[in-house]
């Protein structure tokens, strides 16, 4: 019988349509995510799009997905029967409960199980698509799509069919399961922001249901060749998260089983009984026959009733359903577990300022309400239909405005409703952290009120569809069509804003700047979008639906006569207005600034390198000395430059050619070099080739003059100008000054990209070993003496790089001149914005923070951050070469820091809104801080050529410089806390590897490599040579290229002088830690401790250890450990917060070789932990085993 | 009075509703009988807007109804056949809303009527509970007073009675008879009864066209002596139907009663019989399916 049963139900499922549309849907998606690049699942970089990696992410992925799938299929199989009203036969057969439960859902699950087939399938053949880059594929294995399918797609549909089977046993609804589904995904996601942070990775990798936390716990190190290798053994971890699953769905399947009654539903019983009450209560009440009832009348009075009464139905509607609910707690949710930890670093806090809020919700409500405006479009259009009320109100009197217009508004209020609930969500969040700076208006104006006028613009589209289509799924569909044609037009290249429905340029927010003029351009936007959607409305107005006619033609054919009268006039209004405003825009848009798209862009640099490219090793003169006069009127988003540079042949032959470029937006408006005359012009590229009338000679020097516009006349279509602004401005010299000679920086970076245009896959630096390269630097600036001139509106303050020597305001403008006193790289910023300052003296450097009036938190800590720097710094490694140092604030259009001459700008989104009043917590400003203080020394004194291992040069030793003030302002202890950071994202980043990982002294510009495992590189070297040996070294290496031009230092002479001042038993940790990728595996097996006679204790540890030396492409070879570790026992565990310094009973050196080592060590106290290596200073690939608790 | 000309509508795939209708309605009650699918809905549906024809004219007193369907909802009641509820929404707040939407926008006038309406179809007492709760005849009277909002001049009632137990349906019919005369109230069922005990003037509608029009005593009058009656057992009804024109069969304790219309006995065993309107109904009904 059952299996007759579950074989009946496979059969059945199989013919509906569900199924097969299903099949269809998962089929195309991961087709095409195999085979578009746009689109990818756990692959690119280096991983294969089929590797048994990707194949797993995106099995899991999918399996999530197909929750709504299989609860369709699963609960299905319960609520049928009471649907169609079969039941009752049904269960007057003689089936048994058991047979008909199971059976039934046996026949769904084995469904559900096929359909998902669709998954591995699609990758499969997506494989094997012709067009698809085979750089990209691994070999096609059917053990990988078996293995994926049978550990995650096998439970995790059990899971939710199981879960969603239950509880459509019990509610005996489909509305109610779905309910239960969406409060799922919830709880799923409150889950996975609840675990997914930092220290509890373990935990979520053991209960995030559908194996996604224990898979990428399990991979989290893994490198490129392991991920297009290795399937995931079922061990540790995944075993017990997949067996807990598996427990779960027994359980549900019980619960189901318990649950479920055969027979009637006894509401029906207590219903009858119900009615005959009501029936006695309507009986009560005296008859009594009525006069001539009022007349109506059909005025304004009417009219605004109508109105009123017809919206706040409509409302009512909406807002009494349960599903309004689950939304609104979906939204809060969503905004919430987002905005909890928004801005948080290293795992300290931020102030959460309204702009960060906000961002946050944007962040979080970015498909929300267009689901909410489709879904209620239909739901409402479509109600007095789908309620079988349409009848008795389509027949009465009531307007056809009556229903378009409330029907809008209620959805529009819906969504400004979701809207307000985020901002409740988010000044709760405020609140509950200590932050009572409530800014309602940035709220209202930056959130609510754009948000409101998206939602009705979007709402009027679905309202409009709704009042075409024939039915209801038909209008849903329809907006289906249009969200995907939106992505697709982007992916296109078809971005212009004018043809995309609803669409407007994005708004940048800053704390400085706020809105800026960004948010008026996006205003034009939405007052065209919203005239369109008037004129929509309106044309639903007149082709509505009214009676028992569907049919579209006889409403198209009374189209004429309906848009007479008032309608017409407000037809022709709003068709004026959409054209009218559409003009204006495409003046601004496409007239007055250029309409680039992203295709185009990148075919634009395409072409850039392909004509530019072979000048880049041209010799070409040096920037020797800068005088520049800029104007800046940041109201007007202006700024006119005119300059000089004095030119100066370095090399050490003739030179007749100087080339200048100068930035794609950026107008150059007069160029005048003597005794040149002009060879070529790439117009295009803003790029010309000067021949001199007689050749430079080696020494000769030569000026350029010139006058530049940085300036935007109304606003673009997209990417509308940050650079000059309101209050906050902050531009380079690349973006308003010519620059001599072509570089690197505006080429295509993304592989795939670069092939489809024909060019090489990647451009790499050159090798070390390359003696040419060593002519520039990897920055491609010279060192030049600078005299700028800053003028900018009276109530700002206007800073460039140099000493400042003047400053006057006058008729309105505040002008400062500026003037370098050492040498300094023709890389700098220039800034304008109303600043507070704070300036202190340090050893006759004066200390300035430059800050806006709402960020004073920090400002501190900031100046105490220079002070300990300089105080490290100065005897450490030489002499600071400016008389000041400068910490500039601005907007948070980016969040870096970046260090130029004596000038640190650093954006308000990093560390102004820091909040460390856990002391815990890692003071990431005074890091920050302090790095960037570092580069005056490392990039701002010696910078590297431009070729590989130039940042371990810069960003190596700056990481060095800001590790060492920490342990100075803080102890080792929170040093320990930030390297194991530093570990994480380097085991962490390395398996995203594109090409290949390089040794640090090779470094191609990887951040995982010259930052993070720099980190973890130097501090192991001064934890081993002596902070005293390694500064040596670092004097030794810098004394001599001290603002030292071509040929520039490369990396081996760093560490030769590092060598030369570690001893020989160092020299083989520096070959490990500079010239190769060495990791470490290091774990206690086992430690016990036996109480000595005499009070004494002993402890015996058995220690596993291995060294690997790893390829670029992640590859592993071991290779023998000879070397002394750390070896410690404590009463506490170190890293926890309980641990202090008086817990450490034990700590020294012992040597460690490979294999097993055992260690038997006495000690006064009793120890409680022991490790090896216990302060994780090593890469260790696994540094969570490195401690164990004794006797356990 | 309301004129119906020429009416025909062919749906979407073909079926011809209604074909070639014309019919003048006078003011007062009056009774559209036909079976299910004899068109009836479609020309209420016509008549109430919320259906073009495709051919043919209505007119209500100066209303050109297809032309200007906003001027006839204006002054119309309409008590579909099958008509659902709002969820969450009371008696009192739902009739409340539909008179706004009926035109009565100032809130004094609104509660009269609500109050008034609620009273008369004896729904005071239950006006605060839900609608979706109510019973099949609780929700028809919800249903009249709802298209007695604003005093229409013209009411339809479309096969308001079906689906009602006989308690419920004689409360309802009492509830209609209390409409004024000076008004057009058209009753469309395809329950003889509904029509005999409220209606001055009456139609027969089948197959799309009227087929028999006028006062029932009159129409009853037609018949009279035309009618046999005889008593007969069930097998032998086969028999029955090849030798006479039987209108109707009925069965009575087990044996059937079969009425024959004929101008004379048709034969031995046939008794005549006072004819009813259920015999000008059925023997309209038999006359057009042999015409057909």
């Amino acid at each position: 019988m059952f299996a007759k049963i579950a074989a009946f139900e496979f059969r059945y499922q199989l013919r509906q349509p569900v199924f097969w549309v299903v099949f269809g849907l998962f089929f195309l998606f991961t087709f095409g995510a195999m085979t578009i690049d746009q689109i990818q699942i756990g692959s690119g970089g280096n991983i294969h799009r089929n590797a048994p990696f990707a194949v797993a992410q995106i099995t899991l992925t999918w399996t999530i997905f197909f929750m709504f799938v299989t609860t369709a299929f699963v609960a299905n199989v319960v609520v049928r029967d009471d649907e169609t009203g079969y039941g009752p036969i049904v269960r007057s057969t003689r089936v048994r409960k058991f047979d008909y439960l199971f059976g039934r859902f046996t026949g769904a699950y084995a469904v559900a199980l096929l359909c998902f087939l669709s998954v591995p399938l699609a990758i499969a053949l997506g494989a094997l698509m012709p067009w698809v880059d085979k750089e990209t594929l691994g070999p096609i294995r059917f053990g990988d799509f078996a293995h994926a399918y049978l550990l995650f797609a096998v439970p995790g549909i059990l899971l939710t069919s199981s879960v969603f089977f239950a509880l459509a046993t019990i509610t005996r609804s489909m509305m109610w399961t779905y309910l239960g589904v969406v409060a799922f995904l919830v709880a799923w996601t409150i889950l996975i922001a609840l675990l997914g942070r930092q220290d509890s990775d373990e935990m979520a990798a053991l209960l995030e249901p559908f194996g996604i936390a224990a898979f990428s716990e399990a991979t989290e190190y893994w490198t490129a060749a392991e991920r297009n290798s290795r399937n995931v053994p079922l061990q540790g971890v995944i075993l017990w998260n997949r067996l807990m699953v598996l427990g779960i769905s027994v359980a549900a399947l019980l619960a189901a089983f318990a649950f479920f009654r055969f027979g009637e539903r006894s509401a029906k019983a207590r219903k009858k009984e119900k009615l005959a009450k009501l029936e006695a209560a309507a009986e009560a009440a005296p008859t009594s026959a009525i006069g001539s009832l009022p007349r109506p009348t059909f005025d304004g009075v009417a009219a605004r009733a109508q109105l009123v009464a017809r919206t706040r139905f409509e409302m009512a509607q909406v807002f009494k359903s349960p599903a309004f609910f689950v939304l609104l707690a979906l939204g809060i949710l969503n905004s919430g577990a987002g905005l909890w930890f928004v801005g948080e670093r290293f795992g300290a806090e931020i102030y959460p300022v309204t702009r960060v809020m906000i961002e946050g919700l944007n962040g979080s409500f970015t498909i929300i309400p267009i689901i909410i405006a489709i879904y209620y479009a239909g739901e409402l259009v479509w109600r007095e239909r789908d309620r079988r009320m349409h009848e008795i109100v389509d027949a009465s009197a009531v307007p056809d405005w009556a229903y378009v217009i409330p029907k809008t508004l209620a959805i529009t209020l819906v969504l400004t409703a979701v809207m307000l609930v985020g901002v409740l969500t988010a000044v709760c969040v405020q609140t509950l952290k200590g932050y009572h700076h409530y800014e309602l208006e940035k709220y209202l104006g930056w959130f609510v009120l754009p948000w409101v006028i998206d939602a009705f613009i979007i709402a009027a589209l679905a309202v409009f569809l709704q009042a075409l289509a024939p039915h209801k799924f038909v209008g849903w569909g329809l907006m289906v069509v249009y969200v995907i044609a939106t992505l697709v037009f982007e992916n296109l290249g078809w971005e212009h804003n004018l043809y995309r429905y609803g669409g407007n340029p994005p708004v940048p927010l800053s704390d400085m700047n706020g809105q800026g003029d960004f948010g008026r351009a996006a205003g034009w936007f939405r007052a065209y979008w919203s005239a369109c959607a008037l004129f929509l409305l309106i044309l639903a107005f007149a082709l509505w639906r009214r009676g028992t006619e569907t049919r579209l033609r006889p409403r198209l054919a009374r189209l004429p006569r309906r848009l007479g009268g008032p309608a017409g006039v407000l037809t022709a209004a709003t068709l004026a207005a959409f054209l009218g405003l559409g003009v204006w825009i495409f003046i601004n848009t496409n007239v007055w600034n250029e309409y680039r798209t992203g295709p185009e862009n990148e075919r634009w640099r395409a072409d850039y390198e392909k004509a530019l490219l072979p000048y880049e090793n041209i010799p070409q003169p040096s920037v020797a000395e800068v005088v520049l006069n800029v104007e800046i009127d940041p109201h007007r988003s202006r700024m006119r430059t005119r300059g000089s540079y004095v030119l100066e042949n370095r090399t050490q032959q003739p030179l007749r050619q100087v080339h200048v470029r100068y930035d794609r937006d950026l107008k150059l408006v007069a160029l005048d070099v003597p005794g040149t005359r002009p060879v070529r012009t790439y117009g295009r590229f803003k790029y010309r080739v000067l021949a001199f009338d007689t050749p430079m000679l080696p020494g000769d020097r030569r000026v350029m003059r010139f006058e530049t516009l940085l300036a935007q006349r109304g606003f673009k279509n997209s990417g509308n100008m940050t650079e000059v602004v309101d209050n906050g401005t902050f531009v380079n010299n690349y973006a308003f000054a010519p620059i001599v000679g072509m570089s690197r920086q505006q080429l295509l970076q993304d592989r795939s990209k670069r092939r489809k245009h024909g060019l090489p896959a990647e451009l790499r630096p050159p090798k070390l070993e390359d003696p040419a390269a060593r002519r520039f630097n990897y920055i491609r600036a010279d060192w030049v003496n600078a005299d700028i001139t800053v003028s900018t509106v009276a109530g700002q303050v206007p800073i460039a790089p140099g000493y400042k020597v003047s400053d006057v305001t006058h008729a309105g403008r505040r002008t400062a001149r500026f003037r370098t006193d050492a040498p300094i790289l023709h890389f700098f910023s220039v800034q304008s914005a109303r600043y507070l300052t704070r300036t202190e003296n340090h050893g006759g450097v004066a200390l300035t923070v430059y800050y806006d009036a709402q960020h004073p938190h920090n400002v501190g800590r900031m100046i105490g951050a220079l002070k300990a720097g300089l105080d490290y710094f100065q005897p450490a490694f030489g002499p600071y070469q400016f008389r000041q140092a400068r910490i500039l604030e601005f907007p948070a259009y980016a969040e870096f820091a970046q260090a130029f001459a004596n000038t640190m700008p650093y954006s308000e989104g990093l560390g102004f809104i820091a909040n460390f009043s856990d002391p815990e917590k890692i003071d990431y400003v005074s890091y920050v801080t302090a790095h960037e203080l570092g580069h005056q020394w490392w990039a701002h004194q010696v910078v590297g050529a431009d070729a590989q291992g130039a940042t371990s040069m810069s960003e190596t030793l700056a990481q060095y410089s800001a590790l060492m003030v920490m342990e100075k302002l803080y102890g080792p202890d929170q040093i320990r806390k930030f390297l194991k950071y530093e570990l994480e994202s380097y085991l962490r980043s390395r398996g995203g590897e594109v090409l290949e990982e390089l040794p640090l002294y090779r470094v191609e510009n990887q951040g995982y490599v010259h930052y993070r495992k720099g980190s973890l590189v130097m501090y192991l070297l001064k934890d081993q040579m002596g902070e005293a040996a390694v500064n040596r070294a670092l004097r030794r290496f810098l004394e001599p290229n001290r603002f030292k031009g071509a040929p520039y230092p490369i990396s081996t002479q760093l560490v030769s002088a590092l060598r030369a001042e570690a001893g020989p038993q160092h020299q083989a940790l520096i070959t490990d830690l500079f010239e190769r990728i060495t990791l470490y595996d290091v774990k206690v097996q086992s430690a016990r401790t036996r109480k000595l006679p005499g009070g004494r204790f002993e402890t015996t540890l058995t220690v596993q250890a291995k060294k690997l030396y790893a390829n670029g492409q992640g590859e592993e070879q071991e290779a023998p450990l000879n070397d002394s570790f750390d070896v410690g026992l404590f009463a506490a565990e170190p890293g926890k917060k309980e641990f202090g310094r008086d817990d450490v009973i034990l700590f020294e050196r012992r040597p460690l070789r490979s294999g097993t080592n055992t260690y038997t060590l006495v000690t006064a106290k009793e120890p409680r932990f022991a490790g090896v290596d216990p302060y994780n200073k090593r890469i260790d690939r696994n540094s969570d085993d490195n401690v164990k608790k004794i006797g356990a | 009075m309301l004129f119906i000309d020429d009416l025909t509508h062919v749906y979407g795939n073909g079926t011809r509703a209604l074909d070639d209708v014309s019919l003048v309605v006078p003011k007062g009650m009056f009774g559209l009988l036909g079976p299910n699918g004899a068109g009836k809905s479609t020309l209420m549906r016509c008549v109430a807007t919320l259906q073009t024809p495709t051919s043919g004219s209505i007119r209500f007193g100066e209303i050109d109804v297809i032309r200007e369907p906003e001027k006839l909802r204006r002054t119309l009641g309409y008590l579909p056949q099958d008509f659902g509820v709002y969820p969450r929404v009371s008696a009192y707040d739902m009739l409340d809303h539909m008179a706004v939407l009926k035109g009565i926008g100032n809130a004094r006038e609104r509660k009269t009527t609500v109050e008034g309406l609620l009273n008369q179809v004896n729904l005071w007492g239950v006006r605060k509970k839900a609608l979706a709760g109510f019973s099949g005849g609780m929700r028809q009277r919800f249903g009249i007073a709802q298209a007695l909002i604003g005093d229409p001049q013209l009411v339809i009632v479309d096969e308001p009675t079906a689906g009602l137990d006989p308690e419920e349906r004689n409360r309802f019919l009492n509830l209609l008879a209390e409409i004024g005369e000076n008004v057009v109230v058209i009753l469309s069922t395809h329950i003889v009864e509904d029509v005999s005990d409220l209606c001055p003037r009456m139609a027969v509608i089948a197959g799309g066209s009227i087929v028999r029009e006028g006062a029932p005593q009159e129409l009853i009058a037609e018949l009279r002596g035309r009618i046999w009656r005889q008593t007969i057992d069930r097998d032998a009804l086969e028999d029955a139907r090849a030798n006479y024109e039987i209108i109707s069969t009925r069965l009575f304790a087990g044996r059937t009663v079969i009425h024959v219309l004929s101008d004379a006995s048709p034969g031995p065993g046939f008794e005549p019989v006072e004819g009813e309107l259920e015999d000008v109904y059925f023997s309209t009904l038999a006359a057009s399916r042999r015409a057909a």
